[in-house]
């Protein structure tokens, strides 16, 4: 690439040269701490940074990377789950001299560098790029399970061979969709002829997408692998993946009307992924699995809306995608804080009968942020499940609106259950000692705060984010011109 | 400055205070162990005075709506905090707090676990029902609606008696279940009148405007039918009710059977009959025929049962399928008569929720079968229990008769065979009120009395104040037959004039 068409935005750069700056330090000498807190002075440089760019692009060129307000609100989620889930393994990775833990911190930081890079992306390339890091470095996270070993194997295998396959068909796609357009332009690929192989295209690059989401009927890794990764390490699956990925889907699609054959599709797709996730849910008694299962049905619940153009549409998508993001985090930053060393880690739901007893501030904020997941006032969940019903009803979609109610009452009944666990007669062996966490208990109180204020006053989130309709006519001729001058 | 907002979140505030006043440190600060209940007390105290001076307070605009509150909240939807105050809802508020404060003083000060947590949650369920009460901005009211679900569910499921966890997911799925079906209701009538207007606004008095088709209207409406008849409750979707009620803490029966259900008959009143009158008078014959089979189901279930918190739930069912035929006869008297109703059932209900659960405090039982004649034992409480439970039968000279007087009067002119049949729970609500009396305070005294107490006269006084309500609606209901109607929206407090015809 020549230097004077580079475009690429700062935080891709700040989390590039983070990277090298650690993978440097952890040559000269191993510290869990210092890798620690290199890795979030990087993620607060990258935070720093969103908005900027450097280079400039000459207008009616592709580019490999976009910069919009869609992007920079994604990369801005992305990079703060990721300082709050490097908050939540502070503990256990800087406390526990057995187990050089610089390479959490380093995959953390690759990890979120390729979340990142799916974000900006306007270009296959970069896309899968990203995938990949994104992928590589999530197999190494999910097998550094020290207290459960072969179980974090287990998942990391299980992990590596369903990604590669998932990315295998991805990249075939991606292919097929170049043949038809001779662009790696990354939207719906449109061209004059040959709409069999487009709409195999098309099927196949959202076949792929749909597996890194985890939507059903290619949800069956989820759960597993979530149950056998650290905690914090679940949580960065639950969140920086699929944030990522679904803000590429969200740019693949644009925000205009789908092509027929996805009218179709996706609602089935919807429908499965709601009824499946909640369905699944019910049966769980591992807390981890439960939340795998509950974000694949939050994965339905927000295709609702991307389904559904409208007025409405691109302010719900984002406070959902806030909604989403605050509450789990905050269930997996409660998680974190109740499990110590030695003792029951908070992933059985029956570790933790009677807290609002034995440790009534985690039990109340848990309660909140499942009540926010579940959507029930004050929490900022409301108004997100509040939004899609909105939108779903300005486009009526009668039978989707159907099975979100549906999905939602089922959801009410295993969040409750936790609740109700809760609120049982503690058994006195079980109480785990309290030890002093001061970083996840800032973390849980801000995100706390983050929920109920999201929930009172929702307006300020309500933005117009999302990017334009992408594909219109006019802008294709642009592309086919500058291809061939 | 108008007191709404401060009615409303004055409770919640109140809460957040008795919570902190239980933290082990504050508590040896204050040296008081009943901290939270003191301030509870004084915050509903307040929260009167506070009521009162709404009421006395001159209605600065002309009409019904005497009092108007509104700030925006979320102007990118058309969402404003807006709340106004009729008739109706002051009167339903006045019976909130004449019922939730004999509830803290009679039976929240034993509570000894986590007292702070549960005069928070309790003070916030109130915050909630007078929410619901005030709001006229529909997604406001849905906040509301589900805001005092969530209290409510944690004081049944963590303070209740022995099943309380199983009854408290239930009575949560049942409500908020059907909270969702009215929400997409609300979403549909707001997105209607965004089609028609090009206005997205949630503001009631605007939408009740909204010109709909006579099929869609229907549907509309069934979604807001369908999760106020859950709360009311309405025979097929009642059965979260025997149980909720059973297992809940008695402070929280008290406020569950005395307030939380109007807010389904209340929700009906504002909602159902006042923005789809037409649909309303078209679906009356349905919701008519499901509020007899109310009364009877309710009344010949409640003969059967031995436990009395039980048989007081069931009763309940029985009087509250009264209101649903009153609401739905389409008449002023009928509409009246189930506010009355409303009014009287919240009071005789909510005292003998009080009352059985004095007796399971003293006796650790609430089955009919072990307790006995308490009569000999506890001559006050027992004559509480005997006035109330003849005023929930329907004496004439008593609230309740007043209310189903009404509304039997009011169902013979639409339909006579209905009325027949309805009044034929009054000879069931006869049966079981006299079963329950005979049972508890009027059979033989066990073999082996326990030692217990009689109700002091601190408390006799509480339950006289509401035994004297009960009278003066029974005897002298025209007052506030004129004073609880409620408003119809066309005519806005905001203004004082018609907004458009409907």
């Amino acid at each position: 690439m020549i230097v004077h068409d580079l475009f690429l935005p700062s935080p891709l750069l700040a989390l590039s040269a983070g990277t090298m700056v650690l993978l440097a330090s952890i040559a000269w000498r191993r510290s869990a701490a210092r890798s620690l807190s290199i890795g979030l002075i990087t993620f607060l440089a990258a935070l720093a940074l969103t908005g900027r760019h450097v280079g400039s692009a000459p207008p009616g060129t592709v580019t490999l990377f976009i910069q919009d307000r869609w992007a920079d609100y994604n990369g801005i989620l992305i990079v703060l789950s990721s300082i709050s889930i490097l908050l939540m393994s502070w503990r256990d990775l800087a406390r526990d001299p057995a187990h050089p833990a610089d390479e959490s911190a380093l995959l953390l930081l690759t990890g979120t560098l390729g979340a990142v890079a799916m974000v900006f992306s306007a270009n296959y390339i970069p896309f899968f790029l990203g995938l990949e890091i994104l992928g590589i470095s999530l197999l190494g996270l999910v097998a550094s399970r020290r207290l459960r070993f072969p179980e974090g194997c287990e998942a990391a295998m299980k992990y590596l061979i369903l990604s590669g396959l998932s990315s295998a068909i991805l990249l075939f796609g991606a292919g097929l969709a170049y043949a038809v357009t001779g662009s790696l332009h990354f939207t719906l690929p449109v061209a004059a002829g040959s709409p069999g192989i487009q709409t195999a295209a098309t099927i196949m690059i959202l076949i792929g997408i749909f597996f890194k989401l985890s939507a059903v009927p290619f949800h069956l890794w989820l759960p597993d692998v979530m149950e056998g990764a650290p905690v914090p390490v679940a949580a960065f699956i639950a969140m920086v993946s699929k944030i990522a990925i679904f803000s590429s889907l969200v740019r693949f699609f644009g925000t205009g009307h789908l092509p027929f054959y996805m009218q179709s599709l996706m609602p089935a797709v919807i429908i499965l992924t709601i009824l499946g996730g909640n369905l699944q849910a019910l049966q769980q008694t591992s807390f981890t699995r439960l939340l795998a299962c509950s974000s694949i049905a939050h994965v339905g619940y927000l295709l609702i809306a991307v389904l559904s153009p409208g007025q409405l549409q691109s302010g719900v998508i984002t406070i959902y995608l806030a909604a989403y993001t605050a509450s789990t985090l905050g269930v997996f930053a409660i998680i974190s804080a109740f499990g110590s060393p030695g003792h029951p880690d908070g992933t059985e739901i029956a570790d933790w009968k009677g807290l609002f007893s034995t440790r009534p501030f985690l039990a109340v904020t848990l309660s909140l942020m499942l009540l926010s997941l579940a959507g029930i006032p004050p929490g900022i969940g409301f108004f997100a499940k509040f939004g899609i019903i909105a939108t779903g009803v300005e486009r009526q979609h009668d039978l989707l609106l159907a099975v979100l109610v549906t999905g939602s009452i089922i959801g009410l009944y295993y969040y409750l259950n936790i609740i109700r666990v809760m609120t049982g007669a503690a058994t006195p062996l079980m109480v785990p000692p309290r030890t002093r966490q001061p970083e996840l208990t800032v973390l849980v109180t801000v995100l706390t705060i983050i929920v109920i204020i999201g929930g009172l006053f929702p307006a300020r989130l309500l933005r117009p984010l999302l990017p334009a309709p992408a594909m219109t006519p006019p802008y294709q001729d642009v592309m086919k011109a500058s291809r061939s001058g | 400055m108008s007191p709404l907002p401060a009615l409303v979140l004055l409770p919640f505030l109140g809460g957040i205070a008795a919570w902190l006043a239980d933290r082990p440190r504050a508590a040896t600060v204050l040296r008081n162990r009943e901290a939270p209940w003191r301030i509870s007390l004084m915050v509903l105290v307040i929260e009167t005075l506070l009521l009162l001076a709404a009421t006395l307070r001159p209605s600065i605009h002309n009409g019904p709506w005497t009092d108007h509150f509104s700030v925006p909240w979320i102007p990118a939807m058309g969402i404003a905090f807006r709340l106004d105050m009729d008739g109706l809802s002051l009167s339903l508020i006045w019976l909130t707090l004449i019922l939730s404060l004999p509830a803290v003083l009679l039976a929240t000060r034993q509570v000894k676990t986590n007292a702070g947590a549960f005069h928070f949650l309790f003070l916030s369920t109130i915050t909630g029902i007078i929410g619901t009460f005030l709001a006229t901005d529909l997604f406001l009211f849905f906040f509301f609606w589900e805001l005092m679900l969530v209290p409510m569910f944690v004081l049944i499921s963590a303070w209740g008696h022995e099943d309380r966890q199983r009854a408290a997911i239930k009575f949560f799925l049942f409500t908020q279940g059907s909270g969702l079906l009215m929400l997409l209701s609300i979403l549909g009538l707001v997105i209607a009148h965004y089609r028609a207007t090009n206005v997205l606004t949630f503001d009631y008095f605007i939408l009740a405007a909204t010109p709909l088709s006579p099929s869609l209207s229907l549907l509309l409406m069934s979604g807001f039918f369908i999760a106020f008849a859950v709360k009311l409750p309405v025979v097929p979707v009642h059965v979260w009710l025997p149980d909720a009620h059973t297992q809940a803490p008695t402070a929280c029966s008290v406020l569950l059977a005395g307030v939380l259900l109007k807010t389904g008959g209340y929700g009906m009143i504002r909602f159902n009959v006042m923005l789809f009158p037409e649909a309303a008078s078209r679906f009356a014959p349905v919701a008519m025929a499901l509020g007899v089979a109310g009364i009877l189901y309710g009344a010949w279930l409640s003969c059967a049962q031995n436990d009395i918190k039980r048989l007081i739930a069931y009763s309940s069912i029985s009087h509250l399928g009264f209101v649903l035929l009153g609401i739905f006869t389409g008449s002023q008297t009928g509409m009246q008569g189930a506010i009355i109703q409303m009014l009287a059932h919240g009071l005789s209900t909510g005292a003998l929720f009080l009352i059985a659960g004095s007796i399971q405090d003293r006796l650790h039982t609430r089955d009919m079968r072990q307790i006995g004649g308490l009569w000999a034992a506890m001559p006050r409480l027992s004559g509480a229990g005997l006035f109330f439970a003849v005023a929930s039968l329907g004496m004439p000279g008593l609230g309740n008769f007043a209310g189903e007087f009404l509304v039997l009067f009011a169902t013979w002119h639409v339909s006579p065979p209905m009325a027949v049949l309805a009044a034929t729970g009054l000879v069931l609500a006869a049966i079981y009120s006299l079963r329950m009396v005979n049972g508890i305070f009027l059979a033989a005294p066990l073999a082996s009395p326990k030692p217990v107490t009689d109700f002091p006269a601190g408390q006799m006084a509480v339950l006289g104040c509401v035994m004297a309500f009960l009278l003066v609606l029974g005897l002298y209901p025209q007052p506030f037959v004129t004073f609880s109607a409620p408003s119809p929206p066309a005519v806005t407090a905001a203004t004082g004039e018609g907004v458009s015809p409907p």
